[in-house]
């Protein structure tokens, strides 16, 4: 039987393909190393930010350091970080990702029925002109595919959603379909259809009521200063 | 079919908004001061749907059972609102008021808001056009001349202060002597009691005289000389029914 020496092993790919974010950089701030999940974390957050954050959190001298925080970028969300340093050149960050929660609210399947979205959404937004009279922006992908709504419950969290930009100045809303991403649902993948409302300001009066509307659905709300996204599962079946 | 025309555009998008939900299972309401039409607009969107009032809570109940569609109507008088479930039903609701508003917003996923006709003038105008041929011919007044915006329109309580204030004014204009006699007998008849009945009730003769001769020959003098009376009696009489 071949034996091999741990120094033989390449560690790279397992790092490449780990799903928490890893970023090694020089002592200049330089990337040197990235892996796959931490290029998509720069998707959202800049290089300078990260830097800093792995220097505030370093060890005070070489060595490991774990350090346990609540951060949150986009629809990231870590609770530690592990800095660490071996010599003056370079310095390492690890983001560990925080578990999501699992919904225990089983899926009423007899409330779904096959809707539109876009007819539901077009409706919304008619309701909410009929009171207010901020511009408004519509981008929404025509082919999405009807797929199984609580018609009535998602109205209401759409409502409620729109509402929250009631005072709002340039409402900019889009609907398109995640591609690549996924939820797990009833120990299925479904894609995720994603709903974005985006203003220069929102009231969060509602931001609760958004919550738990958008649980109950098996909804992800992601509920920004300025922005307010629901991940919608497809279900089609 | 029930008939529905409106020129505001808040209107036309809450029917917008209903069409679009036509085919859903959702809950909707419509809020708004009584008689500004909420019902005749849920009909005139859900000519098939049956209805029910608010005021009649067995039949509610009874209709949630066996109906997927379904118009409640004075839902404001519904006493059980915590307690009914909308869900996966098209249920149109019409309320004159919101009441308790965390409930409201609980049931229903769109709540629609259909103003008071004084903030839709051009629906006031058609609204009145059809109550104006509508007196016509009740009253049997078709050869009545007169122009419609000389009509005092009255919209303190909607369509229906709204057709009071048109019958009224249609019902004034085409009474002749022997109409007025009758109305001023049946209201001293009801009215007339104390000890000074007969000046008191002079200004229902004189006020309508004064006020209508000063209209038509514009000054004192000349009207004092039509009612062959004198200048300084007249001016009199103005001053004693404060008549500008």
């Amino acid at each position: 039987m071949n034996t091999t020496s741990i120094e033989q092993i390449n560690f790279q790919s397992f790092i490449d393909w780990d799903n928490s974010p890893f970023i090694l950089f020089s002592a200049q701030g330089k990337i040197l190393y990235l892996n796959n999940s931490a290029e998509i974390l720069f998707g959202y957050v800049s290089k300078k930010e990260l830097y800093d954050l792995a220097l505030a959190y370093a060890p005070q001298s070489f060595g490991h350091k774990t350090t346990t925080l609540a951060l949150n970028y986009d629809s990231f969300s870590f609770y530690a970080i592990t800095v660490g340093y071996e010599n003056e050149d370079q310095i390492s960050i690890r983001f560990y990702n925080t578990p999501r929660t699992k919904s225990v609210t089983p899926l009423e399947r007899d409330k779904l029925v096959t809707t539109n979205i876009n007819l539901l959404l077009e409706a919304n937004i008619t309701l909410f002109k009929t009171k207010n009279s901020n511009p408004l922006q519509l981008l929404t992908d025509p082919d999405i595919p009807s797929f199984k709504i609580d018609q009535n419950s998602f109205s209401k969290l759409l409502r409620k959603t729109l509402d929250a930009f009631r005072a709002s100045d340039s409402i900019n809303i889009t609907l398109k379909l995640l591609v690549g991403e996924h939820v797990i649902i009833g120990g299925k993948k479904k894609p995720i259809v994603q709903l974005a409302v985006k203003a220069n300001g929102r009231y969060s009066d509602a931001d609760e009521e958004i919550r738990t509307l958008a649980t109950q659905s098996h909804i992800t709300p992601l509920l920004k200063e300025r922005s307010i996204r629901l991940e919608i599962p497809l279900i089609r079946d | 079919m029930e008939q529905f025309f409106t020129n505001s555009e808040q209107v036309q998008n809450i029917i917008k908004g209903f069409n679009l939900t036509k085919t859903l299972f959702v809950s909707s309401i419509i809020i708004g001061k009584p008689h500004t039409g909420k019902k005749s607009l849920a009909r005139y969107l859900f000519p098939e749907a049956p209805i029910v009032s608010g005021e009649d809570q067995e039949a509610v109940e009874e209709l949630l059972k066996e109906a997927d569609e379904l118009i409640i109507t004075d839902f404001e008088k519904l006493r059980n609102q915590e307690s009914l479930n909308l869900d996966n039903k098209r249920v149109i609701a019409t309320a004159n008021y919101m009441g308790n508003q965390q409930t409201i917003d609980n049931l229903f996923a769109f709540i629609y808001m259909l103003p008071p006709l004084k903030e839709r003038p051009d629906d006031t105008a058609f609204i009145r056009d059809i109550f104006i041929a509508e007196a016509r011919s009740n009253l049997m007044l078709d050869t009545l001349d007169f122009s419609v915006e000389e009509i005092p329109v009255n919209l303190s309580d909607n369509s229906k202060t709204l057709k009071r204030s048109i019958y009224q004014y249609l019902v004034n204009l085409s009474m002749d002597a022997r109409d007025i006699e009758e109305a001023v007998y049946h209201y001293i008849l009801k009215n007339l009691d104390g000890n000074n009945g007969y000046k008191e009730y002079l200004g229902l003769y004189e006020k309508p005289l004064i006020r209508a001769g000063l209209e038509k020959f514009g000054s004192q003098l000349q009207l004092s000389q039509v009612l062959g009376i004198n200048r300084n009696t007249l001016r009199k009489k103005i001053n004693e029914h404060h008549i500008d």
